[in-house]
């Protein structure tokens, strides 16, 4: 069927980027999952609306508003942001020493961990999906500015966070 | 540019997402504030160190599979297609049947077999010397005859000049119920005009050739008549539209 096999061409290749962006900012997987699941629906039912070339800003977008419906929904929960410990994790970088790498990523988790849900949620569209201030103010919908000062804020906030974390060792190979 | 602007904009500046103009005045107070370069340093450190760990998730397969599960139940089921089910084409055949025995109940071609009927009658009439039970030329002759004989008054007129002569009037009987037989001559062809008024089974029009005879069949608002001969269609039809046009000029 047509809007089966067109589905699946436009949004199941971003499959994993919509469920990442989902876990950075509801946190657990479980969580992340239903989001994702939620977000999904939404698209299948939109679809027939959606005549862009540009599915998967789109679909980033229908996931993050899902998000925030469900943090809005779960906000005792929310408010842990528990973030736990990745079994999904793809590390960006393996040159480092396994037990080094992975004690950063701990660390990395811990401070994402206590950041505000704003701040993960500018960090991830930034540096993980690689939108432009431009394209993050228009769907936030607000000034570039405030967007260059969130950013700004949000990864001052994580240094101090990794600074309070941080054990000597690490400390020491930064 | 001081250094508290830099401090503001650093993040902007490595993002190189300032205005040019802005860029460069940063770029131009860095080269000379050693804080502010240490600054800059940090920030890029912070900055390798997040893109090195930062977390990238994987969708669990399970999310996959519940995603895949999803499509068809929410797309393909909804979405009916009622041309794929065959049942809808035998529906379809079975309101066309119905609709077709329903037009031919309502509206059946019943000209014909009324002209059966008509001819029948008007062939007797010829063979058993019982073409008139009024015998008169005169309208005001007949019509009352026939008027006193039936339910209603059926319209009655010579027609002169045009070589129709009026020869009387009799009463048949068609589907059970007496009508007007009103007959004229032309020459030595009888012409049997058949009429009775009617509401429900109107006669349709038409032109039959039956035993030999011509006929021809209409109605109007009051009545159904039909007209028999052995006169060939063309006359018959120049007699049926000349009565017609008397009637409509002159009310019975």
């Amino acid at each position: 069927v047509g809007e089966r096999s067109r589905f699946e061409e436009l949004f199941l290749p971003h499959l994993d980027a919509a469920y990442n962006l989902a876990r950075w900012i509801v946190g657990r997987d479980q969580d992340a999952q239903d989001v994702v699941q939620e977000a999904y629906l939404r698209a299948i039912k939109g679809l027939e609306g959606f005549r862009g070339s540009k599915a998967r800003p789109w679909l980033m977008t229908i996931v993050r508003n899902t998000a925030y419906t469900w943090i809005r929904k779960n906000p005792h929960v929310s408010a842990m942001i528990p973030f736990d410990e990745a079994i999904h994790v793809v590390p960006m970088d393996d040159q480092l020493s396994e037990s080094s790498h992975e004690e950063r990523k701990r660390l990395l988790h811990e401070a994402l961990s206590r950041l505000p849900v704003e701040f993960r949620d500018v960090l991830v569209l930034y540096e993980i999906e690689g939108w432009s201030y431009k394209r993050m103010a228009l769907t936030l919908n607000v000034p570039v500015g405030t967007i260059m000062s969130r950013l700004n804020r949000a990864r001052r906030r994580l240094q101090g966070e990794l600074a309070a974390a941080r054990d000597p060792e690490v400390q020491s190979e930064l | 540019v001081n250094c508290e602007d830099v401090d503001r904009l650093i993040d902007a500046y490595l993002d190189r997402a300032l205005e040019p103009k802005r860029q460069i005045e940063i770029e131009r107070h860095l080269s000379r504030c050693q804080a502010c370069q240490s600054l800059a340093r940090q920030c890029e450190e912070f900055r390798s160190f997040f893109s090195a760990n930062a977390p990238i998730y994987r969708a669990p397969p399970e999310l996959r599979a519940r995603i895949l599960a999803m499509v068809p139940d929410e797309k393909v089921k909804p979405a009916f297609r009622f041309w794929r089910e065959p049942w809808v084409y035998a529906a379809a055949a079975a309101v066309l049947v119905t609709l077709c025995v329903a037009l031919t109940i309502l509206f059946p071609d019943n000209g014909k077999e009324f002209s059966h009927v008509a001819v029948l009658n008007h062939s007797r009439s010829l063979a058993d010397n019982g073409l008139v039970d009024v015998a008169s030329a005169d309208p005001g002759v007949v019509k009352p005859w026939l008027t006193a004989k039936l339910d209603f008054s059926p319209p009655v007129v010579d027609l002169p000049g045009s070589g129709y002569r009026l020869m009387g009037g009799r009463i048949a009987v068609i589907r059970n119920r007496p009508v007007a037989a009103v007959v004229y001559k032309r020459k030595g062809d009888v012409v049997t005009l058949f009429c009775w008024p009617e509401n429900r089974d109107l006669v349709s029009n038409g032109n039959y050739l039956i035993q030999g005879y011509h006929v021809c069949t209409w109605s109007n608002a009051e009545c159904n008549y039909i007209v028999v001969s052995k006169l060939d269609s063309h006359e018959l039809d120049q007699f049926a539209d000349l009565f017609r046009d008397h009637i409509q000029s002159n009310p019975y």
